[in-house]
Protein backbone atom coordinates (compact mmCIF):
# COMPACT_ATOMS: atom_id res chain seq x y z
CA UNK A 1 0.00 0.00 0.00
CA UNK A 2 1.91 3.42 -0.97
CA UNK A 3 1.14 6.03 1.49
CA UNK A 4 -0.85 8.78 0.27
CA UNK A 5 0.77 12.09 0.37
CA UNK A 6 -0.42 15.59 -0.64
CA UNK A 7 2.20 18.35 -2.00
CA UNK A 8 2.90 21.06 0.16
CA UNK A 9 0.72 23.33 -1.98
CA UNK A 10 -2.21 20.73 -1.56
CA UNK A 11 -1.74 20.79 2.18
CA UNK A 12 -1.72 24.48 2.52
CA UNK A 13 -5.03 25.11 0.20
CA UNK A 14 -6.74 22.07 2.55
CA UNK A 15 -5.66 23.89 5.40
CA UNK A 16 -7.00 27.57 4.35
CA UNK A 17 -10.27 25.35 3.41
CA UNK A 18 -10.35 23.92 6.57
CA UNK A 19 -10.16 27.19 8.33
CA UNK A 20 -12.97 28.43 6.25
CA UNK A 21 -14.84 25.69 7.56
CA UNK A 22 -14.30 26.39 11.05
CA UNK A 23 -15.34 29.85 11.24
CA UNK A 24 -19.21 28.24 10.36
CA UNK A 25 -18.65 25.75 12.43
CA UNK A 26 -17.58 28.17 15.21
CA UNK A 27 -20.20 30.44 14.59
CA UNK A 28 -23.12 27.43 14.97
CA UNK A 29 -21.15 26.18 17.85
CA UNK A 30 -21.20 29.33 19.64
CA UNK A 31 -24.80 29.85 19.37
CA UNK A 32 -25.62 26.89 20.87
CA UNK A 33 -23.36 27.57 23.71
CA UNK A 34 -23.83 30.82 24.52
CA UNK A 35 -19.98 31.67 24.40
CA UNK A 36 -17.26 33.12 21.93
CA UNK A 37 -15.09 30.14 20.76
CA UNK A 38 -11.76 31.00 20.28
CA UNK A 39 -9.85 29.26 17.40
CA UNK A 40 -6.57 29.23 16.10
CA UNK A 41 -4.58 27.88 12.62
CA UNK A 42 -5.99 24.38 11.80
CA UNK A 43 -3.33 21.88 11.49
CA UNK A 44 -3.98 19.13 8.99
CA UNK A 45 -2.22 15.95 8.64
CA UNK A 46 -2.58 12.72 6.61
CA UNK A 47 -2.07 9.61 8.55
CA UNK A 48 -2.39 5.80 8.00
CA UNK A 49 -5.25 4.70 10.24
CA UNK A 50 -2.93 2.68 12.33
CA UNK A 51 -0.88 5.66 13.30
CA UNK A 52 -3.88 7.94 14.05
CA UNK A 53 -3.97 7.39 17.78
CA UNK A 54 -0.31 8.24 18.05
CA UNK A 55 -0.70 11.15 15.75
CA UNK A 56 -3.77 12.45 17.52
CA UNK A 57 -2.39 12.34 20.84
CA UNK A 58 0.85 13.98 19.57
CA UNK A 59 -1.38 17.23 18.23
CA UNK A 60 -3.78 17.12 21.19
CA UNK A 61 -2.03 15.72 24.05
CA UNK A 62 -4.85 14.16 24.90
CA UNK A 63 -4.04 10.79 27.07
CA UNK A 64 -7.09 10.95 29.15
CA UNK A 65 -10.34 9.07 27.72
CA UNK A 66 -12.49 10.23 25.33
CA UNK A 67 -15.72 10.32 24.06
CA UNK A 68 -16.29 9.68 20.32
CA UNK A 69 -19.45 10.45 18.15
CA UNK A 70 -18.51 8.92 13.75
CA UNK A 71 -20.88 9.86 11.23
CA UNK A 72 -20.74 8.59 7.53
CA UNK A 73 -20.68 11.01 4.64
CA UNK A 74 -20.66 10.47 0.78
CA UNK A 75 -20.10 11.74 -2.39
CA UNK A 76 -17.30 10.51 -4.39
CA UNK A 77 -15.06 11.81 -1.51
CA UNK A 78 -16.68 9.78 1.35
CA UNK A 79 -15.84 8.57 4.83
CA UNK A 80 -16.29 8.70 8.13
CA UNK A 81 -15.90 12.06 10.41
CA UNK A 82 -15.21 11.62 14.31
CA UNK A 83 -15.33 13.99 16.90
CA UNK A 84 -13.65 13.48 20.06
CA UNK A 85 -13.55 15.64 22.98
CA UNK A 86 -11.99 14.34 26.51
CA UNK A 87 -14.73 12.73 28.88
CA UNK A 88 -14.03 14.94 31.63
CA UNK A 89 -13.89 17.78 29.03
CA UNK A 90 -17.78 16.79 28.14
CA UNK A 91 -18.77 16.55 31.65
CA UNK A 92 -17.42 19.83 32.60
CA UNK A 93 -19.52 21.47 29.37
CA UNK A 94 -22.42 19.76 30.51
CA UNK A 95 -22.58 21.34 33.76
CA UNK A 96 -21.78 24.57 32.41
CA UNK A 97 -24.95 24.72 29.64
CA UNK A 98 -27.05 22.92 32.56
CA UNK A 99 -26.84 26.04 34.85
CA UNK A 100 -29.71 27.45 35.20
CA UNK A 101 -28.11 30.71 35.04
CA UNK A 102 -26.54 30.88 31.47
CA UNK A 103 -28.30 31.78 28.98
CA UNK A 104 -27.47 28.72 26.46
CA UNK A 105 -30.47 27.06 24.86
CA UNK A 106 -30.39 23.59 27.45
CA UNK A 107 -32.23 23.54 30.56
CA UNK A 108 -31.12 20.11 31.35
CA UNK A 109 -29.10 17.89 28.94
CA UNK A 110 -27.52 14.20 29.47
CA UNK A 111 -23.54 14.38 28.86
CA UNK A 112 -24.18 12.02 25.66
CA UNK A 113 -27.06 14.49 24.17
CA UNK A 114 -24.42 16.88 25.02
CA UNK A 115 -21.76 15.08 23.11
CA UNK A 116 -24.14 14.43 19.80
CA UNK A 117 -25.06 17.72 19.54
CA UNK A 118 -21.58 19.32 19.21
CA UNK A 119 -20.74 16.48 17.29
CA UNK A 120 -23.31 16.89 15.26
CA UNK A 121 -22.64 21.02 14.67
CA UNK A 122 -19.23 20.24 14.03
CA UNK A 123 -19.56 17.57 11.35
CA UNK A 124 -22.97 19.27 9.85
CA UNK A 125 -20.66 22.58 9.32
CA UNK A 126 -17.17 21.54 9.16
CA UNK A 127 -17.52 18.53 6.66
CA UNK A 128 -20.39 19.98 4.53
CA UNK A 129 -17.93 23.36 4.27
CA UNK A 130 -14.23 21.45 3.40
CA UNK A 131 -16.42 19.09 0.89
CA UNK A 132 -18.36 21.93 -0.68
CA UNK A 133 -15.80 24.05 -1.46
CA UNK A 134 -14.20 21.15 -3.20
CA UNK A 135 -17.44 21.23 -5.18
CA UNK A 136 -18.66 17.86 -3.51
CA UNK A 137 -22.44 17.55 -2.09
CA UNK A 138 -22.12 14.86 0.58
CA UNK A 139 -24.89 12.83 1.82
CA UNK A 140 -24.72 12.15 5.49
CA UNK A 141 -25.64 9.33 7.53
CA UNK A 142 -26.82 8.95 10.92
CA UNK A 143 -24.26 10.00 13.80
CA UNK A 144 -23.79 7.11 15.86
CA UNK A 145 -21.51 7.11 19.43
CA UNK A 146 -18.33 5.26 18.95
CA UNK A 147 -17.72 5.17 22.75
CA UNK A 148 -17.90 7.23 25.83
CA UNK A 149 -14.77 7.29 27.95
CA UNK A 150 -12.48 4.84 25.68
CA UNK A 151 -9.01 5.17 25.22
CA UNK A 152 -7.38 6.92 21.93
CA UNK A 153 -6.49 3.63 20.55
CA UNK A 154 -9.54 1.87 21.40
CA UNK A 155 -11.29 4.61 18.78
CA UNK A 156 -8.94 3.54 15.78
CA UNK A 157 -8.64 0.16 16.72
CA UNK A 158 -8.26 -2.30 13.32
CA UNK A 159 -11.36 -3.45 12.50
CA UNK A 160 -14.01 -1.03 14.24
CA UNK A 161 -13.37 1.73 11.38
CA UNK A 162 -12.47 0.11 8.29
CA UNK A 163 -10.90 3.29 6.67
CA UNK A 164 -7.28 3.48 5.17
CA UNK A 165 -5.86 6.87 5.64
CA UNK A 166 -6.91 9.48 8.43
CA UNK A 167 -7.25 13.31 7.67
CA UNK A 168 -6.50 14.66 10.92
CA UNK A 169 -7.69 17.91 11.07
CA UNK A 170 -7.26 19.73 13.93
CA UNK A 171 -9.71 21.99 14.51
CA UNK A 172 -9.27 23.65 18.03
CA UNK A 173 -12.56 25.08 19.27
CA UNK A 174 -11.85 26.07 22.33
CA UNK A 175 -14.41 27.97 24.71
CA UNK A 176 -12.95 31.60 26.58
CA UNK A 177 -11.33 29.99 29.18
CA UNK A 178 -10.42 26.89 27.86
CA UNK A 179 -12.29 24.76 29.83
CA UNK A 180 -13.29 22.98 26.55
CA UNK A 181 -11.90 21.90 23.28
CA UNK A 182 -12.96 19.10 20.32
CA UNK A 183 -11.33 17.45 17.63
CA UNK A 184 -12.18 16.45 14.58
CA UNK A 185 -10.75 13.73 11.96
CA UNK A 186 -12.02 12.52 8.45
CA UNK A 187 -11.08 9.11 7.76
CA UNK A 188 -11.45 8.08 4.94
CA UNK A 189 -9.85 5.20 2.00
CA UNK A 190 -7.22 6.06 -0.53
CA UNK A 191 -9.30 6.47 -3.33
CA UNK A 192 -11.29 9.30 -1.58
CA UNK A 193 -7.73 10.88 -0.44
CA UNK A 194 -6.83 10.70 -4.21
CA UNK A 195 -10.50 12.26 -5.61
CA UNK A 196 -9.30 15.25 -3.15
CA UNK A 197 -6.13 15.96 -4.11
CA UNK A 198 -7.22 16.28 -7.60
CA UNK A 199 -10.23 18.66 -6.08
CA UNK A 200 -7.49 20.64 -4.52
CA UNK A 201 -5.36 21.05 -7.49
CA UNK A 202 -8.33 22.06 -9.29
CA UNK A 203 -9.16 24.63 -6.53
CA UNK A 204 -5.30 25.94 -7.10
CA UNK A 205 -5.50 26.14 -10.63
CA UNK A 206 -8.67 28.43 -10.71
CA UNK A 207 -6.26 31.08 -9.08
CA UNK B 1 2.72 56.35 -7.25
CA UNK B 2 1.61 53.17 -6.46
CA UNK B 3 0.12 52.60 -3.29
CA UNK B 4 2.22 50.52 -0.92
CA UNK B 5 0.41 47.04 1.07
CA UNK B 6 0.45 44.09 2.76
CA UNK B 7 -1.64 41.01 2.83
CA UNK B 8 -0.70 38.71 5.53
CA UNK B 9 -2.07 35.22 6.16
CA UNK B 10 -0.55 31.86 6.58
CA UNK B 11 -2.20 30.49 3.87
CA UNK B 12 -0.81 30.97 0.17
CA UNK B 13 -4.52 30.15 -1.00
CA UNK B 14 -5.84 32.40 0.62
CA UNK B 15 -2.84 35.25 -0.29
CA UNK B 16 -4.05 34.03 -3.55
CA UNK B 17 -7.39 34.68 -3.58
CA UNK B 18 -7.37 37.85 -2.04
CA UNK B 19 -5.02 39.21 -4.47
CA UNK B 20 -7.47 37.99 -6.82
CA UNK B 21 -10.03 39.94 -5.11
CA UNK B 22 -8.22 43.34 -5.66
CA UNK B 23 -9.39 45.95 -8.25
CA UNK B 24 -7.65 44.96 -11.20
CA UNK B 25 -6.39 48.44 -11.81
CA UNK B 26 -5.80 49.83 -8.09
CA UNK B 27 -2.06 50.50 -8.33
CA UNK B 28 -0.59 48.85 -5.74
CA UNK B 29 2.71 47.69 -4.65
CA UNK B 30 1.77 44.78 -2.97
CA UNK B 31 4.06 42.94 -0.21
CA UNK B 32 3.03 39.59 1.12
CA UNK B 33 3.32 38.22 4.70
CA UNK B 34 3.00 34.73 5.92
CA UNK B 35 2.79 35.62 9.77
CA UNK B 36 1.45 38.39 12.03
CA UNK B 37 6.10 39.38 12.95
CA UNK B 38 6.36 39.72 9.26
CA UNK B 39 3.90 42.03 9.31
CA UNK B 40 4.21 44.33 11.34
CA UNK B 41 7.68 44.09 10.33
CA UNK B 42 6.44 45.04 6.54
CA UNK B 43 4.50 48.24 8.39
CA UNK B 44 7.70 49.36 10.32
CA UNK B 45 9.43 49.51 6.70
CA UNK B 46 6.49 51.68 5.49
CA UNK B 47 5.60 48.81 2.80
CA UNK B 48 1.73 49.33 4.71
CA UNK B 49 -0.54 52.13 3.64
CA UNK B 50 -3.27 49.31 3.72
CA UNK B 51 -2.98 45.96 5.71
CA UNK B 52 -4.88 42.88 5.02
CA UNK B 53 -4.86 41.30 8.01
CA UNK B 54 -5.76 37.29 8.60
CA UNK B 55 -6.47 36.56 12.49
CA UNK B 56 -5.72 33.28 12.86
CA UNK B 57 -2.02 33.38 11.89
CA UNK B 58 1.11 31.42 13.66
CA UNK B 59 3.93 33.47 15.16
CA UNK B 60 1.54 36.62 16.10
CA UNK B 61 -2.19 36.64 15.70
CA UNK B 62 -4.08 39.15 13.99
CA UNK B 63 -5.11 40.59 17.47
CA UNK B 64 -1.67 40.57 18.33
CA UNK B 65 -0.46 42.43 15.15
CA UNK B 66 -3.72 44.95 15.70
CA UNK B 67 -2.50 45.19 19.34
CA UNK B 68 0.88 46.36 18.61
CA UNK B 69 -0.36 48.70 16.15
CA UNK B 70 -2.00 50.64 18.58
CA UNK B 71 1.80 51.39 20.59
CA UNK B 72 2.58 52.33 16.59
CA UNK B 73 1.76 55.85 15.03
CA UNK B 74 -1.05 53.85 13.42
CA UNK B 75 -0.33 55.40 9.75
CA UNK B 76 -2.26 52.04 8.13
CA UNK B 77 -5.27 51.15 7.59
CA UNK B 78 -6.09 47.45 8.35
CA UNK B 79 -9.13 45.82 6.73
CA UNK B 80 -9.12 42.23 8.65
CA UNK B 81 -9.87 39.49 6.51
CA UNK B 82 -10.96 36.56 8.43
CA UNK B 83 -12.80 33.30 8.16
CA UNK B 84 -13.98 33.41 11.92
CA UNK B 85 -17.56 35.30 11.66
CA UNK B 86 -18.73 35.45 14.97
CA UNK B 87 -20.51 38.82 15.66
CA UNK B 88 -17.93 39.37 18.70
CA UNK B 89 -14.84 38.20 17.04
CA UNK B 90 -16.05 41.96 14.28
CA UNK B 91 -16.37 43.63 17.66
CA UNK B 92 -13.18 42.79 18.87
CA UNK B 93 -11.27 43.89 15.70
CA UNK B 94 -13.17 47.14 15.95
CA UNK B 95 -12.59 48.11 19.29
CA UNK B 96 -8.72 47.07 18.52
CA UNK B 97 -8.55 49.64 15.64
CA UNK B 98 -9.28 47.69 11.96
CA UNK B 99 -10.92 49.75 9.55
CA UNK B 100 -12.75 47.30 8.19
CA UNK B 101 -13.83 43.36 8.33
CA UNK B 102 -14.21 41.13 5.55
CA UNK B 103 -15.41 37.96 5.91
CA UNK B 104 -13.54 34.86 3.82
CA UNK B 105 -13.87 33.62 1.31
CA UNK B 106 -13.04 37.31 -0.38
CA UNK B 107 -14.83 38.58 -3.29
CA UNK B 108 -14.08 41.58 -5.31
CA UNK B 109 -17.56 42.79 -4.21
CA UNK B 110 -16.90 42.97 -0.31
CA UNK B 111 -13.69 44.58 -1.21
CA UNK B 112 -15.02 47.66 -3.32
CA UNK B 113 -17.39 49.38 -1.27
CA UNK B 114 -14.37 49.24 1.87
CA UNK B 115 -11.50 50.99 -0.84
CA UNK B 116 -14.27 53.16 -1.68
CA UNK B 117 -15.41 54.28 1.58
CA UNK B 118 -11.53 55.30 2.60
CA UNK B 119 -10.99 56.98 -0.43
CA UNK B 120 -7.79 54.14 -1.14
CA UNK B 121 -9.33 53.68 -4.67
CA UNK B 122 -11.43 55.88 -6.96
Amino acid sequence: MSEPILTEDQRDALQEVANLAMGQAATRLARLLDSFIELSVPRVKLVAVTEAAQALREMTGIEDTVSAVRQGFRSDIKGEALVICRSDCIAQLCSLVSDPYARSSYEAVSQTELMFDVANVLTGACVSSILDQLGRTPVFSAPGMLGEAMTLDDAFQPGVLQWEVALLVEVNFALEDHSFRAHLVMLMAEESIRHMSMALDALLSSL
Amino acid sequence: MPLPIVIADDSLLARKVLTRALPPDWEVDVSYASNGREALALYREGKASVMFLDLTMPDMTGYQVLEALQHEDLNTFVIVVSADVQPMAQARVRALGAAAFIAKPVTPEAVLPILKEYGLYV
